[in-house]
């Protein structure tokens, strides 16, 4: 009975790293995979290797938290179980609806249900894990505005991204021995684009890894069903699993949204959303790397959509449509202007990019982080309560 | 009478099927086309890949280049001409703010976007508040 149980709970186990792997890939190569500088099964690969690079070091903080922090008791096996499938529920919505509902968050708000359900909540833990869930967005939103509206048009300025047809290096055979040389197409400038672009995404892997392995290990890990080693080596396995198979989807989806943004842009988004992710692991806060990704996306493009005018911009758009109308002089012709006559095509209006960063369309998707762990709380919560056999 | 027309117009079916509709039933009407770029999203991957464009106005311009060219064509079937209007964010929006300068609005009944679900429940389904919301009479198309 038990071999059984074990054996549905690394089936559950390895569904959520499954798709763990899908998502998380995506978004960490779907960039460079987009700008044709890594190919998908090489980026399934080094994402296998990083993801348990930081799994196995900075991943075992955060499974501390989840297995001993958020309650005061084990979890058995049977608990283990039925958390790993509030958790794969969670995902299967997510992609169903395609609704962004971030792993690491179903994960507590499961764990937390059943302390409620068994009054073994360690309130304590589970504030501070919920006030970095409000902090981290603010943060991540601020450093992006931060990083749109000064550091990133003067480095856009000066750096210019490559890639090239034909093979990056090439084996130079000329000499006494076989040594790299530059591919046919390849420039210095390529070479060292890619060699960044490569540790960035070794960098999102390994903070991916850090966050989400302890989210498919620790409900088996907890109650000691499965060793931490083994539990992370499982969790690895089902993530890679997943990088090699629909991330090849996700890496077009995800990515191809992903690719909308300039990579230089991009490639600010996933240091800081990483740095983020594999910090607050590293101290133990269950976080998923999405939620740093998306409010820096946010804070980039609203940050560069305020971004006050330039003297040289002000004076351009003066002198070419005459756009500025100050004082009261002005004034009295410019009704004219405003109403097109009756039969004449309404004029293209000058776009505001403010408009693209609407809060009450940004707040929808971010509510979904808000209703996602709340959702995931109540329903685990009402099984325990009913099913008390299975704590 | 109904001499200004605005039909919102995505890459999806019941949009041409929209401006088809505008075109036959208002053979002496101003037809504008309006197509939305950097709609709100899981990632907001197009809002921001817009915003960080130098010029706002030409990479908008650019992104909808395609659904102008399909409306072009389909009005060229009716011998006509229409006229195009780009706008940036959230589609209900941008018809609602620009509703007021037309007679009426006929647009499809979904968009490209219809089979994601996130989509129709976070960014919402257009045709209906432009329906609920219009100060002017607005015709669905399916």
């Amino acid at each position: 009975m038990v071999e059984y149980l074990l054996a549905l709970g690394v089936v559950a186990a390895v569904f959520v790293g499954f798709n763990i792997g899908g998502s998380s890939t995506g978004i960490t190569w779907g960039p460079s995979v987009g700008a044709g500088i890594v190919r998908k099964s090489t980026a399934a690969g080094v994402m296998t290797v990083f993801v348990f690079l930081g799994g196995w070091t900075v991943g075992r903080n955060v499974m501390t938290t989840l297995s001993e922090g958020i309650i005061t008791m084990e979890l058995s096996l049977s608990a283990g179980v039925a958390v790993l499938f509030f958790i794969g529920l969670g995902i299967l919505v997510a992609n169903i609806f395609g609704v962004p509902v971030p792993t690491s968050m179903t994960t507590v708000g499961a764990i937390a249900g059943l302390g409620l359900a068994t009054d073994t909540l360690n309130y304590r833990t589970i504030a501070e894990i919920i006030s970095w869930w409000v902090v981290t967005p603010v943060l991540g939103f601020w450093i992006g505005v931060t990083v749109g509206r000064y550091v990133y048009p003067v480095i856009d300025r000066r750096v210019q991204i490559e890639t090239s047809r034909g093979p990056l290096l090439v084996l130079d055979r000329e000499g006494r021995l076989p040594r790299p040389a530059l591919g046919p197409n390849t420039t210095g400038r390529e070479l060292v684009t890619t060699v960044v672009v490569l540790t960035i995404g070794c960098y999102m892997a390994f903070s991916a890894g850090a966050s989400n392995v302890p989210n498919a290990a620790a409900p088996l890990v907890s109650g000691g069903n499965l060793g931490t080693d083994v539990g992370i080596l499982v969790a690895t396995g089902a993530i890679g699993l997943g990088g090699f198979t629909i991330a090849r989807r996700t890496m077009t989806s995800v990515g191809g949204e992903l690719s909308e943004i300039p990579l230089l842009a991009a490639l600010f988004v996933m240091v800081t959303a990483s740095t983020i992710t594999t910090l607050l692991s590293w101290i133990g806060i269950p976080i998923s790397l999405v939620m740093g990704t998306v409010m820096t996306i946010v804070g980039l493009g609203w940050g560069r959509a305020t971004r006050p005018i330039t003297v040289r911009g002000a004076v351009t758009r003066d002198t070419a449509d005459h756009e500025i109308a100050p004082g009261a002089i002005t004034a009295d012709t410019a009704p004219e202007r405003a109403a097109a006559p009756i039969g004449e095509p309404e004029p293209q209006p000058v776009l505001d990019a403010r408009e693209l960063f609407n809060p009450r369309a940004v707040i929808k998707y971010v509510s979904m982080w808000v209703i996602g762990p709340t959702m995931s709380t109540a329903l685990a919560y009402v099984f325990f309560r009913l099913v008390p056999g299975a704590t | 009478m109904i001499s200004r027309i605005l039909v919102p117009m995505d890459d999806s079916d019941p949009a041409g099927n929209a401006l088809a509709y505008a075109l036959e039933n208002f053979p002496d009407a101003e037809v504008t086309v309006l197509h939305v770029v950097g709609v709100p999203s899981m990632l907001m991957g197009e809002a921001a890949g817009l915003a960080l464009e130098d010029d706002l106005d030409d990479a908008a311009r650019e992104r909808a280049e395609p659904v102008f060219e399909r409306a072009s064509r389909r009005a060229a079937d009716h011998d006509r001409e229409v006229g195009t209007v780009v706008g940036v964010g959230h589609p209900a929006r941008n018809i609602l703010d620009r509703a007021d300068n037309y007679d009426t609005v006929v647009l499809g009944s979904h968009g490209a976007d219809w089979n994601r679900a996130s989509h129709r429940f976070l960014v919402g389904n257009v045709a209906e508040t432009v329906l609920r919301r219009a100060s002017v009479p607005v015709t669905v198309v399916r």
